[in-house]
């Protein structure tokens, strides 16, 4: 089972990530800015932190470019994969993202389909991959 | 003539929804649903305290408030905070099992070891260190510690320096330590012994007052539990920022239970030990 | 060895000295050392000064320790004025992410210094800064704030803005702004957060 880690001051944003995700079949837990992600990621009782993390850019106490930075460094997670959504689709966000350590980047609000595509992905979740690559042939069928 | 009895106000779930965020936001405390008889009653009580019609209007006054005095005292209501000996102690195992450990690691022969204490309140806390180094570190007789403990309270700094405690605040105590370190005095209270009083260093001090702080510099360790949760928004960034210069590069910090230094200050890194988790200020790369 | 009291000797062998003046040239000085500790002490020591907000704001602009621009942001936040507001409201279109969030946090903490700048901030060309701005009104004492929100529902075209300001209302909303929301999710009939937004909303706001 993969655990997901939504990190959005947002609590609508945090929501619909949640519903998404949790839909495509994945455990998702929440945090509001960085330190609290920090905070449970550490708590995870397996040390191994959560398999995904799912990061606004614009919080207080801590922005998500700054967190995948110190997550990195204060965890020691260095392989796990980041997936930053923000709202902004300028390309000096992406590049700063890339350099910050995330993998992904998608503007928000995302598109359901894009967001758990790109969330089976990330997480190597095969089985996932295909239900939204089938539903959306599906979808042009009808 | 007839005597009315208004309902109690009623707690809806939006209204639990509504409070549950609101609150999760200001304090990083989150109430899941099995929580809702003990928050429900709560806010029931805050409702009528404030002599608010209903959770609306308490809502909106408590938003609408200048001086965050009600936000304070629904924290106060949400939270446990009596004070006892062994409080949360699994915070003091991480002392003795890892946290002093780093910390003499980085310490010159002879160099002291400084803990402080804050809020001391009525002494619980300073006291049970005090017990812990005594009793369960095995370098307490390598090292010299010193324990300061504050408060910005003097009744509470009297009662810490008298010392004499309730059946209810020694409860969690090792039947053995009771023993050792307090004497029954007849009144159905403890009175603790003058060695332990002694050891701890008492004094007055506000954590928000920049001059008073100033007197704190080079602790290795500081326990600040159950207090910040209860300062306003810039109140507790200033509290965590005078912490963060009285500690060493490398010190540690301890917030109570329910406490997060994630709605206060990016200050800290956060280390996870196999008995608690804690905050350390940095240290910086050049300095090993 | 054990446990000890400190002596007054101890402790002033142990306490770092404080090298330099606290006049506030000295303190204006000490903002430039190359120590991160020196800086914060003396942004502490001259967030006691009320008209110091300038200074402050300046060294924020170069500032790169973190440690120390939570120092310069907390400073201000103690003494709201519209210099202080001035000051961060500048930096809402800083490069760095951290500076951004850290002025709006500090902004949040002056209702009072921020609220003349509202209406403007809710029209600024950047959907970001007005992303911000609808995010400071859930917890800004003022009376107008259910006014720009309606504001928002109605004129706003950038989604993410829109999106905010229906968060906020799911907090602080009444009845009277029902109609706003019912309006704006058919505006916005086409995205799906949109519409997951706003039944939050709606029914947090129905069930009172």
């Amino acid at each position: 089972m993969k655990h997901i880690l939504v990190v959005d001051d947002s609590v609508t944003v945090r929501m619909y990530h949640r519903k998404m995700l949790g839909d495509a079949g994945w455990e998702v837990d929440e945090a509001a800015n960085g330190i609290e992600a920090i905070e449970k990621s550490l708590q995870r009782a397996d040390d191994a932190g959560f398999d995904l993390y799912v990061v606004d850019i614009n919080m207080p106490k801590m922005d998500g470019y700054t967190f995948v930075r110190e997550l990195r460094r204060q965890t020691g997670q260095c392989a796990v994969p980041v997936l930053m959504v923000s709202t902004e689709g300028r390309a000096s966000d992406a590049l700063a993202a890339r350099e910050a350590g995330a993998n992904c980047y998608l503007v928000k609000p995302a598109k359901p389909q894009e967001l758990v595509l790109t969330a089976a992905l990330l997480l190597g979740d095969r089985r996932a991959a295909a239900a939204v690559a089938g539903a959306a042939i599906e979808g042009k069928r009808s | 003539m007839t005597a009315s009895i208004l309902a109690a106000p009623e707690i809806t779930g939006a209204d639990f929804l509504k409070f549950r965020d609101f609150f999760y936001r200001k304090t990083g405390i989150y109430f899941e649903e099995s929580k809702r008889y003990f928050v429900d009653k709560r806010l029931v009580e805050r409702i009528e305290a404030t002599g608010a019609d209903n959770f609306r209007a308490y809502f909106v006054a408590l938003r609408f408030e200048t001086t965050g005095a009600e936000l304070q005292q629904l924290v106060n209501a949400m939270t446990v905070n009596e004070t006892y000996f062994f409080r949360e102690h699994y915070q003091f195992d991480c002392m003795v099992n890892s946290m002093l450990g780093e910390i003499v690691a980085r310490k010159r022969p002879g160099e002291r070891v400084r803990i402080w204490s804050v809020p001391s309140s009525t002494g619980e806390e300073p006291y049970t260190i005090a017990m812990y180094l005594l009793e369960r570190w095995p370098l307490i007789d390598t090292y010299d510690v010193e324990i300061i403990s504050s408060d910005i309270d003097t009744q509470v700094l009297k009662a810490a320096e008298h010392g004499v405690y309730s059946k209810r605040s020694v409860a969690n105590l090792p039947r053995a330590y009771l023993n050792k370190y307090f004497t029954p005095n007849g009144q159905d209270g403890y009175v603790i012994s003058r060695d332990l009083v002694n050891a701890v260093e008492f004094s007055h001090a506000n954590l928000t007052d920049a001059t008073d702080m100033q007197r704190f510099r080079n602790i290795d360790l500081v326990f600040c539990r159950n207090l910040l949760i209860y300062f306003d928004d810039v109140s507790r960034r200033v509290a965590a920022e005078a912490i963060f210069d009285a500690l060493n590069p490398g010190g540690f910090l301890c917030l109570g239970h329910s406490e997060s230094m994630s709605r206060i200050s990016s200050l800290y890194s956060v280390r996870r030990f196999p008995d608690a988790m804690v905050y350390q200020k940095p240290i910086p790369k050049d300095n090993k | 060895m054990a446990l000890r009291r400190s002596s007054a000797a101890a402790e002033s062998r142990e306490i770092v000295e404080r090298q330099y003046p606290r006049d506030d040239r000295g303190l204006i000085a000490q903002l430039c050392d190359s120590r991160p500790e020196v800086r914060r002490h003396a942004v502490r020591d001259l967030a006691a000064h009320a008209d110091a907000a300038l200074v402050l704001g300046e060294r924020l602009g170069v500032e790169t320790e973190p440690s120390v621009r939570e120092a310069l942001f907390t400073a201000l936040s103690m003494h709201p004025s519209e210099a202080a507001a001035g000051t961060l409201l500048a930096l809402l279109r800083a490069e760095d992410a951290g500076l951004r969030n850290g002025a709006i946090e500090a902004l949040g903490a002056m209702p009072a210094a921020v609220g003349p700048h509202i209406t403007a901030l809710l029209g600024d060309p950047d959907s970001d800064v007005r992303i911000f701005t609808v995010n400071l009104l859930i917890d800004l004492r003022h009376a107008q704030v259910a006014q720009w929100l309606l504001q928002v529902l109605q004129g706003e075209t950038h989604v993410n803005v829109v999106a905010a300001a229906i968060e906020v209302l799911a907090e602080v909303g009444t009845r009277a702004e029902l109609p706003a929301l019912r309006a704006a999710r058919e505006r916005f009939s086409d995205d799906v957060f949109i519409g997951f937004a706003t039944d939050i909303a709606i029914e947090r706001i129905e069930a009172e």
